[in-house]
């Protein structure tokens, strides 16, 4: 029995894994960058290979291009050489082995069918090829001087038994087989279209992309550095991809980082609504990294000062102190738990316990400096006694530490804050 | 000094502006972004009940770029040569409501909450492929890499010594809250200006500090394999400087090395390390690899270790004797090219001591302009329990006119004070209901329009309301 289900549960998983590889495993260009088309013709490319047709030979408008813009399907005229068309006659026969000269031959309607003029509900003239602009910059000139082949881009054009479409366009990676930054240039803007700036041109959102299916701006894929991947938890997740700026701003400007990295508006993909009464449980382990976009000192002291939650004596809300359930003082309650700083009698603890306050900050002190200022740790832990109890913050052994040789090698006046001028502990022995 | 400073560098910068010409054309971007918000937050109030206190908001962006500065004939070939470009951001936040009522004047003021402030969030004169080698800027400038987000006034330069190596170099002074025109948000955290205790010397916070730093890159965009080393010090002049205190110290010291390797366009492996020489330790580190098992799918898995880090000047770089450590791990599957999906873990682990971890799934359908997204998560461990969904859409009715709307629902128990019993206020539930609009009025006139709702343990109601409008010109 237990066998049985194994197995069950191994061919079900196969099942499903096959079903999600066939689903996922396979992708086109998008349809941002070669919009929606129209090419009402049936052409078996294959055939032609066979009996000798070349790439440069029907698409001879190929060598010559210098804009992706340009229509490089074949006119009539390159068919004519060898299919004897005659417009006047539309049902024209040749002899067998020849290239067949009827109309519907090549020619057909929206729904697939084969076109002929004069034909039950076919149009007058036959259904044009319609090209949306690309939009991507491609020079076809410059690549055949370069000695370049159709086939290493247009790989297997020749054994498609049909006419080639955008889903057979080449994608971003076989550009990049060259312009890899030695053979070519690895500059994005040598193919994408660019703002006035040289920023990447995003906003490429037409009639004919939405007709294609476009869904938004142009977002990297992956296929260049795969962590630059806009996927659905980039916004959370984009740390290491981010820090380097150079390749950031090919597309964006520095405002985007700034809206939400110092910015005044909630980003909903990150914060929920109302995230005032939920972002304690966050800040005090620091997921997200609070950091990254909000500084504890003038943010968040802020805020928490105003609302009755910050630790300030003087800069609190005067007149509700007293009352403050979350002051520190005298309220009817306090934010803390006893024994966090001082024990049941008011006095300084002077062992830290599971709930003291030591364990807290070990773990996360950006979420104390959230509240408090300097002063509040200097109120107990200073080295001056007038202050008040003299706690040292510093583990056994902080003297011979690398931390302490190397934070009083470059700035002393820190150590000053609690220590006296002079003082013996400051030689870090 | 400083003005003097200032002085040179406006002068500079004109001199250079008007040098630039006759330029063929400029081209002018200028972008207007107006933000006006109101909101409730909630606050403590005398009786220990909760109140809700009006917030409201009004941000103001004024973006101008021109490009183009240098002659045409200067240009090269490929046209991307030698190009000439200044850009600029300023904003304006005004804080209003009830929220900045009866606040403390005077001696009791709290220096945090400025009700207004104009900030040149960057300004500078910039150059690319100079000479086919050099990429400038000098002005107001903000940067971003494993080293930190960081804002300065000053110079950068960066040569392109071969195809696959360059040289940075940039000095300046740091740009902090404390001067005018200056925001506060990229300076480094842990010392405030506000404090009023003599031994945190506040006073310090008010000196200009000098920066220094530069980078080696190897590789290029496209290659596989690419490395940054960089480096920065920042340093400050002793306020006040007493008998027998250092006459300066540093704030910042950071070598920081960022390195990215690709595989066949299937495998990605991305990662950091970065040493605070301040303290002596490595206080980042991040290792992530990315795999495109299908065409669709992605697995990431990733490592990292943060170490929290001030000023120079503040004491929490004694205090701060711990770390935490990460391990996460995403997987991405696109179903067909309008349907993602993804399933996302993280555990973190304090070397103080304790846990937290949680997890997320997803799924996200695009078609055009419109978008249906759903997310679920949980998380659990130091710090509190969260668990809530989310639902959001967009639709495009017209060609300029979409609508949007959002469901939020969440639970969640902070373990702020450890002992629910006493402190109520640290669990409940919350549901948020949003609804808004965005209208193209006209060519790069944009309307963004958005009403959120919450009702949840502490009140029945607390609104929130966004405007925004986006002007976008191009000249």
């Amino acid at each position: 029995m237990k066998r049985l289900a194994t197995a069950l549960i191994v061919a079900a998983a196969a099942t499903a894994g096959g079903a999600l590889a066939a689903a996922t495993g396979t992708t086109t260009p998008s349809a941002l960058i070669y919009p929606a088309e129209t090419i009402p013709i049936a052409f078996d490319h294959a055939q032609h290979a066979r009996l000798g047709a070349t790439c440069e030979g029907c698409h001879v408008s190929a060598q010559t291009s210098t804009a992706a813009a340009d229509n490089l399907i074949p006119r009539e005229a390159a068919c004519r050489s060898c299919h004897k068309i005659d417009r006047d006659l539309p049902a024209k026969a040749v002899a067998h082995g020849q290239g067949a000269a009827r109309c519907d031959a090549c020619h057909v309607d929206a729904a697939g069918n084969r076109w002929m003029p004069g034909g039950a509900g076919a149009a007058v003239e036959p259904p044009r090829v319609v090209l949306a602009r690309p939009n991507l910059k491609f020079n076809h000139k410059l690549h055949a001087a370069r000695g370049i082949a159709c086939a290493l881009c247009h790989a297997n054009a020749d054994m498609q038994q049909a006419p080639v479409t955008r889903v057979d366009l080449p994608m971003m990676a076989t550009c990049l087989g060259c312009h890899d930054g030695k053979q070519a240039t690895a500059r994005c803007s040598a193919c994408h279209l660019t703002e006035p700036d040289g920023r990447l041109k995003t906003k490429l959102l037409s009639v004919a992309t939405i007709a294609a299916g476009a869904d938004g701006p142009l977002v990297p894929s992956g296929s260049l550095r795969g962590i630059d991947a806009h996927g659905p938890t980039f916004v959370r997740d984009h740390s290491v991809a981010g820090r380097e700026e150079r390749y950031c701003l090919t597309c964006h400007k520095r405002n985007d980082c700034i809206d939400c990295h110092g910015g005044v508006v909630r980003p909903p993909d990150i914060h929920p609504a109302d995230y005032v009464s939920l972002h304690a449980v966050d800040a005090r382990r620091n997921v997200p990294d609070c950091s990254a976009c909000h500084r504890t000192q003038s943010f968040c002291v802020g805020c928490h000062q105003r609302t009755g939650v910050g630790a300030d004596p003087e800069g609190g809300l005067p007149g509700r102190r007293a009352n403050n359930p979350f002051g520190t003082g005298t309220g009817v309650k306090t934010f803390h738990p006893p024994g966090w700083a001082r024990d049941a009698g008011g006095a300084p603890i002077t062992t830290p316990r599971p709930n003291s306050h030591a364990l807290a900050a070990q773990r996360n002190i950006r979420a104390c400096a959230s509240c408090h200022r300097e002063e509040s740790c200097l109120a107990c832990h200073s080295a001056d006694p007038t202050r008040g109890p003299t706690f040292s913050p510093h583990g056994p052994g902080f003297g011979g530490t690398a931390r302490c040789r190397f934070l009083a090698a470059r700035n002393k006046r820190v150590c000053l804050k609690c220590h006296q001028v002079g003082a013996p502990e400051l030689t870090c022995d | 000094m400083r003005s003097r400073g200032r002085l040179a560098l406006l002068a500079l910068v004109a001199v250079t502006v008007a040098g630039a010409r006759p330029a063929a054309a400029y081209d002018f971007t200028v972008g207007l972004r107006t933000i006006g918000q109101g909101y409730q937050v909630r606050r403590f109030a005398a009786d220990g009940s909760n109140e809700l206190l009006s917030r409201r908001r009004l941000t103001q962006y004024m973006d101008l770029a021109v490009f183009d500065l240098a002659p045409s004939r200067w240009r090269g070939d490929d046209g991307d040569r030698n190009v000439l470009y200044f850009d600029a951001s300023l904003r304006f936040d005004s804080d209003f409501g009830g929220y900045m009522l009866g606040r403390p004047t005077g001696t009791d003021e709290i220096h945090e909450l400025k009700q207004s402030q104009l900030d040149i969030l960057y300004a500078f004169l910039g150059g690319r492929n100079v000479g086919g080698r050099v990429d400038f800027m000098l002005g107001r400038q903000i940067h971003f890499d494993l080293v930190d987000f960081f804002a300065y006034d000053g110079g950068a330069a960066l040569v392109h010594v071969t195809r696959n190596f360059a040289v940075e170099a940039y000095g300046g002074t740091e740009v902090r809250g404390e001067l005018p025109l200056s925001a506060p948000i990229y300076e480094l955290d842990g010392t405030s200006a506000g404090s009023r205790d003599p031994a945190t010397r506040a006073d310090q916070n008010s000196m200009l500090r000098p920066l220094a730093g530069g980078a080696v890159v190897a590789g290029s965009d496209a290659g596989p394999l690419m490395a940054r080393l960089a480096y920065r010090r920042v340093w400050s002049a002793t306020a006040d400087q007493q008998i027998g205190e250092p006459d300066s110290g540093v704030n910042d010291e950071k070598l920081a090395l960022t390195a990215l390797a690709t595989w066949r366009n299937r495998a990605y492996v991305a990662g950091g390390a970065r040493f605070n020489l301040l303290l002596g330790e490595f206080d980042d580190e991040q290792l992530l690899v990315k795999l495109r098992t299908f065409a669709r799918q992605w697995v990431t898995l990733e490592h990292a270790y943060l170490a929290p880090t001030f000023d120079g000047d503040s004491i929490w770089n004694v205090f701060a004797a711990g770390a935490y450590r990460d391990l996460r791990a995403v997987y991405e599957v696109g179903i067909g090219p309008e349907v993602k999906t993804y399933a996302r873990g993280f555990i973190r682990f304090f070397t103080a001591s304790g846990q937290a971890g949680g997890g997320s799934l997803g799924a996200v359908w695009r078609r055009g302009r419109g978008f249906l997204r759903a997310d679920g998560y949980w998380e659990d461990g130091y710090g509190g329990r969260k668990v809530g969904v989310d639902a959001s859409a967009r639709l495009g009715i017209r060609r300029a006119f979409e609508i949007e709307g959002r469901l939020t629902g969440y639970e969640w128990r902070a373990d702020a004070t450890g002992d629910a019993a006493r402190s109520p206020n640290d669990a409940g539930v919350v549901f948020g209901a949003q609804a808004g609009g965005r209208w193209q009025l006209g060519r790069g006139v944009k309307l963004h329009l958005l009403a959120e709702d919450n009702v949840g343990t502490f009140y029945s109601s607390a609104f929130r309301g966004l405007a925004v409008v986006e002007v976008d010109a191009s000249l």
